[in-house]
This record gives C-alpha cells, sequence and structure tokens, in this order.
C-alpha cells in the first residue's frame, strides 16, 4: 500500500460507499428479499453485476498459447524495428529480459556496441571460399562436404554431429543454452534457434522450447508464473495501476503479485513477511511450549516437568514453589488439598498479592509470549478452517449440490447461492486470518485504533461464524431429507442473506484496514461522541447519513441502549425508528 | 563400436605422435583404453620448475569433446593451482555450464575446440605464471605471495624428486 493510495483511498471512501450501497445491495436484494420465488432471477442477475462492477482488472493470466503468442509477437516487433531476422530479434530480447524498449533504446543509441556484446555479427570473421567444396571441422578436425559443416553468424566450420553434442550438452545443463555462444573460444557469435534445429533429438528441441518460454516469463520483470503447485498459468501485472496487488489465478489460487506470498489483502507485504518470518522462528517453539509446559505461576517463565513429584521449584530469581497441578502456591499444599502428591484442589486460585511495578513489567515480558500465541493460535485457525472450507465447497460441488437438488427438487442454478456462500468463507477467512497478524502488529499505544480494529474485527468475525454456522449446519437436515422441505427457501433467504451481510462487513473492515485505520484520527471525536449520545449517528435516517455512519451507529448501539433493536438476520443493532435492517435490508419481525 | 569421442581421441594420440610438441609427450595408460592419457610435462625454463618431469593422467569422459577431461598429476607438485591430491584446476577444464556468468567469461572456458595440446599448453603456461586468486592448494598461494624463498624451495625438492623417478 502507497501512502499515495492510502489518501486516495480514504478521500473516496465515501463515494465508494455510495457506489457500492446503491448498486449492489440497495435495489435487487430489495427485489429478492420481498418476493424470492417470483424474482428469483434478479438475485443471479445481480450476482453476475456484482462480478462485473469490480475495480479494473490489473493482470492478465496468461496460458501457454497466450505467453507464446505474446512471445512471438514481441520478436516479431523487433525484428521489424530493427529490420533483423526474427533469430537475432529473439535472442536480443532474451539478453535484454524480453522488453522491447530495452532492446530498442540499447540498439538506437550504439548498435555496434549491442551487436559484440550480445553476439549478432553482421560479417562472418571467417570468410568462405565459394569454390570449397570440402571444410574441417573445428571440434573432430575431419573433413567435411561443404553441406555438412554448419556455422554461426561468425563463419567458424563445425560439422553437424559436433554442432549436435555441442548443443544438446548445453541444453542439459539448463537455461544457460539460451546464450550459447560458437564454440572457438576468441568469438562471442550468439548461437541462435536455427542452429536449434539442427538437433535430431525432440526431446532436446522440446526441452529448448520450454526454456526459451519460461525464460520470457522468468527473466521478463512484468510477469511471473503462479506459484501453486502445479499451475502452468503466468501473470502479468500493470504495476501503474495502483496499491491491489492481489491476483487470482484461473487455478483459482490467489496471491499477492508483489511477494508471491498467498493473498494477504488488507494487510501489507511487509507485514505478511514480517510475521511469516515469525512464525517460522517461533511458531514450532511455540507449539512444542505449548504442549509440554506450563508457566510458572508466579514469573510466567514456561517450565517444563520432566521428572518427580508435583512440588516444583522455580529457577532462581523466581524460586517460586508451586504445585503443577493446581499451580497453586505449595505452602497451602497437605492434607486438606488431598496430599502432597496427588492434588485434588485442581482450580487454579487466583493470584493473590498486590503486584509493583517492576513484578508488572516482569509480566509484561513473559506475556509477549503470550500475546503471540494469542494472535498466532488465531491467524493459524482460520487458516485451518479456511483449508476446511475449501473442502467443503469442493464436497459441496462435486456431491452434494447434486443430491440436494435432486432432494428439494430444485435446478442446480437455483442453488448457487450455496457456493456463493462458500466461496465467501473462504474469502473472509482469508481476511480474518490476515487481519491478526496485522493485529500483532498494530501498536499497544494506539488505543483508539487498536479498539476501533477489534471493533471492526469482532464485528467481522461474529458475522462470518453466524455465515459459517448456517452454511455447515443449518444444511445438513435439507441433505438428509426425503422429500422436499417447505423451509428451505427460508434456508435459502436466510444463508443468502448471511452472505451478502458478511460481505460487507468485511468490506468495512478491509477499507478500514487499508486506509490505516485512518477514520480514527479524522473521527476519533466524533466517535466517541457517538458513544455518549445515542442520536448523534443514529438519528441519521437518510441513506448518505447511514452511508457515512456504518460503523459509528452500529458502535453506539452496542455500547448503551435500548433505543436499538438487532436484527434477527445479521443481528445488526438499528434504530429503533427504522422498519427494515439498515445492514441487510430485513423487515422487522 | 567406436564413439566419436574415442574416435577424436585417437586422431589426436597419432598426429602427436607423428608431430611431437616441445615441452612434453604424451601416450596411452592402457593400450586398450583410449579414454586414459598419461602424459609427462617438462617443467618450462626460466621457471622454478626447470628441469623437472611432472607426470600426469589426463581422463576423458566418454562425451568428449563435450565435456573436458580431468587431469591429475602423479608426481608430486607444490602449485597454487594444483590440489594436493594432484588434481589441476584451471578455467578451460571446467565446462561452461557450472558458472552462472559463464556467457561472459565463455572464452576461458571449456569448449570442445580444446584439444590435448591446447590443454597440455595451457598447463605449462598455469606452470610459468600461477594464479593465486582462486587457488586450488591455499597453502601453496599462501607461500607463493608471501614467503616466495619457502615456496622455492619446495619447487625445488618436487623437482629433484621428479628427475629422480626418471
Amino acid at each position: 500500500m502507497e501512502s499515495e493510495d492510502d489518501m486516495h483511498d480514504a478521500n473516496d471512501i465515501d463515494s465508494l460507499d455510495d457506489d457500492f450501497y446503491s448498486g449492489e445491495t440497495e435495489d435487487a436484494p430489495l427485489d429478492y428479499y420481498s418476493d424470492y420465488d417470483d424474482e428469483a432471477d434478479d438475485y443471479f442477475e445481480d450476482a453476475d453485476r456484482i462480478e462485473s462492477r469490480r475495480p479494473e482488472q490489473n493482470f492478465t493470466i496468461l496460458k501457454e498459447s497466450d505467453i507464446k503468442q505474446r512471445q512471438e509477437e514481441d520478436v516479431t516487433r523487433v525484428a521489424t524495428v530493427l529490420s533483423i531476422s526474427r533469430i537475432f530479434a529473439s535472442i536480443l530480447l532474451r539478453y535484454y529480459n524480453w522488453s522491447v524498449s530495452r532492446v530498442h533504446d540499447a540498439w538506437f543509441a550504439d548498435e555496434e556496441q549491442v551487436r559484440k556484446t550480445v553476439g549478432l555479427l553482421e560479417k562472418p570473421i571467417v570468410q568462405l571460399d565459394n569454390n570449397t567444396k570440402e571444410l574441417t571441422c573445428g571440434i573432430c578436425f575431419e573433413n567435411y562436404p561443404r553441406a555438412r559443416i554448419e556455422m554461426a553468424s561468425c563463419g567458424h566450420p563445425y560439422c553437424i554431429s559436433c554442432w549436435e553434442g555441442y548443443i544438446s550438452t548445453s541444453i542439459s545443463d539448463g537455461p544457460g543454452c539460451l546464450m550459447l555462444r560458437c564454440p572457438d573460444p576468441t568469438c562471442g557469435a550468439a548461437v541462435g534457434q536455427d542452429m536449434i534445429s539442427l538437433l535430431k533429438s525432440d526431446e532436446d528441441k522440446q526441452k529448448y522450447a520450454r526454456y526459451l518460454l519460461r525464460s520470457y516469463i522468468e527473466d521478463n520483470k512484468k510477469s511471473k508464473w503462479c506459484p501453486a503447485p502445479g499451475c502452468e498459468y503466468a501473470v502479468t501485472f500493470d504495476a501503474g495501476s495502483g496499491g491491489n496487488y492481489d491476483v487470482s489465478c484461473l487455478c483459482s489460487y490467489s496471491f499477492c503479485w508483489n511477494c508471491t506470498e498467498e493473498a494477504h489483502r488488507p494487510v501489507d507485504c511487509g507485514t505478511v513477511a514480517k510475521w511469516i518470518l515469525k512464525n517460522s522462528a517461533e511458531s514450532e517453539n511455540m507449539n512444542w511450549i505449548l504442549a509440554n509446559s506450563k508457566p510458572c505461576p508466579k514469573c510466567k517463565r514456561p517450565i517444563e516437568k520432566n521428572q518427580g513429584c508435583m512440588h516444583m521449584t522455580c529457577t532462581p530469581p523466581c524460586k517460586y514453589e508451586f504445585c503443577w497441578l493446581c499451580l497453586g502456591v505449595w505452602s497451602d499444599h497437605g492434607e486438606r488439598t488431598g496430599g502432597f502428591y496427588a492434588c485434588n484442589r485442581y482450580e487454579t486460585a487466583k493470584q493473590e498479592g498486590v503486584y509493583d511495578d517492576t513484578e508488572r513489567r516482569r509480566e509484561m515480558a513473559k506475556n509477549s509470549l503470550e500475546r503471540y500465541t494469542h494472535y498466532y493460535e488465531r491467524w493459524a485457525s482460520n487458516q485451518s478452517s479456511r483449508q476446511k472450507a475449501l473442502a467443503d465447497l469442493q464436497q459441496m460441488q462435486t456431491v452434494h449440490i447434486e443430491k440436494l437438488s435432486d432432494i428439494q427438487c430444485q435446478p442446480e442454478s437455483q442453488l448457487k447461492f450455496i457456493t456463493e456462500a462458500w466461496l465467501q468463507i473462504i474469502e473472509c477467512r482469508r481476511v480474518l486470518k490476515w487481519t491478526y497478524a496485522y493485529g500483532f502488529y498494530l501498536p499497544e499505544h494506539e488505543h483508539a485504533k487498536k479498539q476501533f480494529f477489534e471493533y471492526l474485527q469482532g464485528e467481522a468475525e461474529s458475522g462470518l461464524e453466524r455465515l459459517h454456522q448456517c452454511a455447515e449446519k443449518e444444511l445438513q437436515p435439507f441433505l438428509c431429507a426425503d422429500e422436499p422441505s417447505r423451509e428451505f427457501n427460508d434456508f435459502r433467504t436466510k444463508l443468502a442473506g448471511l452472505t451478502s451481510v458478511t460481505r460487507n462487513y468485511f468490506e468495512n473492515l478491509v477499507r478500514a484496514l487499508e486506509n490505516g485505520l485512518s477514520d480514527v484520527d479524522s473521527n476519533g471525536a466524533s466517535f466517541s461522541r457517538a458513544t455518549s449520545s445515542k442520536n448523534a449517528a443514529g438519528s441519521s435516517k437518510s441513506r448518505s447519513g447511514r452511508v457515512k455512519g456504518t460503523f459509528r451507529t452500529s458502535m453506539s448501539s452496542r455500547m448503551n441502549d435500548d433505543s436499538h433493536w438487532c436484527c434477527e438476520h445479521c443481528t445488526y443493532a438499528n434504530v429503533k425508528s427504522a422498519t427494515t435492517c439498515q445492514m441487510c435490508y430485513q423487515q422487522r419481525r | 563400436m567406436a564413439s566419436q569421442a574415442s574416435l577424436l581421441l585417437q586422431k589426436q594420440l597419432k598426429d602427436l605422435c607423428k608431430n611431437p610438441v616441445d615441452g612434453f609427450s604424451a601416450g596411452l595408460v592402457d593400450e586398450s583404453n583410449i579414454f586414459e592419457w598419461s602424459v609427462t610435462i617438462i617443467g618450462p625454463p626460466d621457471t622454478l620448475y626447470e628441469g623437472g618431469f611432472f607426470n600426469a593422467i589426463m581422463s576423458f569422459p566418454s562425451n568428449y569433446p563435450n565435456s573436458p577431461p580431468s587431469v591429475k598429476f602423479t608426481s608430486e607438485i607444490w602449485h597454487p593451482n594444483v590440489y594436493p591430491d594432484g588434481r589441476v584446476c584451471i578455467s578451460i577444464l571446467h565446462p561452461p555450464g557450472e558458472d552462472p556468468n559463464g556467457y561472459e567469461l565463455a572464452s576461458e572456458r571449456w569448449t570442445p575446440v580444446h584439444t590435448v595440446e591446447s590443454i597440455v599448453l595451457s598447463i605449462i603456461s598455469m606452470l610459468s605464471s600461477p594464479n593465486d586468486e582462486s587457488p586450488a592448494n591455499v597453502e601453496a598461494a599462501k607461500e607463493w605471495r608471501d614467503r616466495r624463498d619457502d615456496f622455492k624451495k619446495k619447487v625445488s625438492r618436487c623437482v629433484r624428486k621428479s628427475q629422480e623417478m626418471l
């Protein structure tokens, strides 16, 4: 996220909001909720519209055929502009990492120098006498008729079988074969694709073609392979168009173009890198510590019990004596607690006594491990929850949808809302996961930001839990039913509603984090006002007012009050006077 | 079946027998194996190695000349570019693929146009001007640089030994 983009986004947020609400959630869903059966198609039209309304895509996914086509086009362009052969053009492009403009710049700046360094000779070094019938190969020193001898642009003559040996050795050495030069040590002439076609072995020709294709993606700054295992697509990215690096490949894997980690919007690459590094350094330790140790009840240092009785004595300077089982102070133990070696007082007594400042500081230091554990556990559990959801979606698409379609007598196209719910869950789990990395690095002293962040995260998370629960559990009865159930349409309404509400929550969250929670800075005052005065935000019912006040309204409603009602569908807290939910547009019941 | 490699090596052997080159002599270790050559390099005049007769074995791979042979001295020799076990380390014996910047230094590395003669001539020139920047024998390189007298002494000992072996 560049700071400039942040500012841009921050200024634009209201107009984005308007756009977002008026187009996506306002019209069609209203129709669709009010009378689903008649207007079922609206829902799907709407879904299509959402797709097409996504911000302009700044990347292109390339299949192998696309890559080849682009490569050919670039070669043709260079060959035409510089009036050189396509073979030379290809060598030049390879040398300048497939940047047409760099080739042009270098060539027109100093053609002679370029020809020399790249090895594209205008005239042969060795002039052949046209009358020569026989030539001596420079490698095997045999004499051959002219037709059995080949040469690169330099004219050094080698027989075809020596060329074959030379080229195929170089191909089996790796992609360096794309930069092959004449075998003569004093000569730098480039060996191009025309010489490769001399090869007899199709395997070598294919390998060379593969290296050439790979080079077009790997050596080119504007493109990368999709990092998903087994995926053969490449991505070209137009870096000029803003801060969003998320790319989703046709193979359905989403990743960040900038750092090629998995997609991590709204968290920036630096935070992600730090977090991943931290995890790799600490997670194994962490898992071990969690599994095998208990913290000393006094100083919080993790302790591994590797032998003997329950009487623990922490190492100096702490020297606290306690019971391993109940973590209570040892001096309390004896007959009253069931004996020294089998403590039956199994609940941990809250620590008593007053902490002075140094002790508190020490505890904070020990707590940093706990703090990390807190965020790591949540990060990891969202990760695994997402993996599970991916598997569930797969199962849904391959087995359940068809089954459900049979049982409920619905065409599969009408069950798309289930797939969409799962896709939303998967996306939300991803975002939520990364917000825990974000939260870990959010400075402790930024209280307002932290509070705002945790509020947004909490709202989004509880919305997602409801959605996940609904998609996972409430579908089950319909799958096991023998005949169509009347409640199925209610389920449809609920699940589709939750999907769209959860999407809203997450878009709020993403936008807020991408702004660096800047709403807190500019609106911090109104934020706190809203919490103390009921009507500051809640009274505004006009559309624009509602839009701008989204966070604040719901925030205030949570903190005080009987002047609000909670929507049964999405739990959004609405002002008392509203008759439909302002988040999901359901009628108040 | 005679491969390209063995035909080429036989041809080079024949040429060297007919037209011997000053500074070394070459033959096979075992008459039935064209891939193992025994060469004797005469210490080049006006160098520390003058007067020595150093034996070495050249082993050619089956895909010669596309890959380089390896050369190993069997006589004791003290030199910055010769490993303590006798293996010779010079750039023309390295295949170009090993170096990530291979294409820049292609002219100093192995290419199939090299022959037994050009390899041995490179070794002779290595004897007269050691390269102490990427030494195979670090001790020898340090001595060559810092304690030239000690270095000379060790080389003279090798030269004397090589004469006694004759």
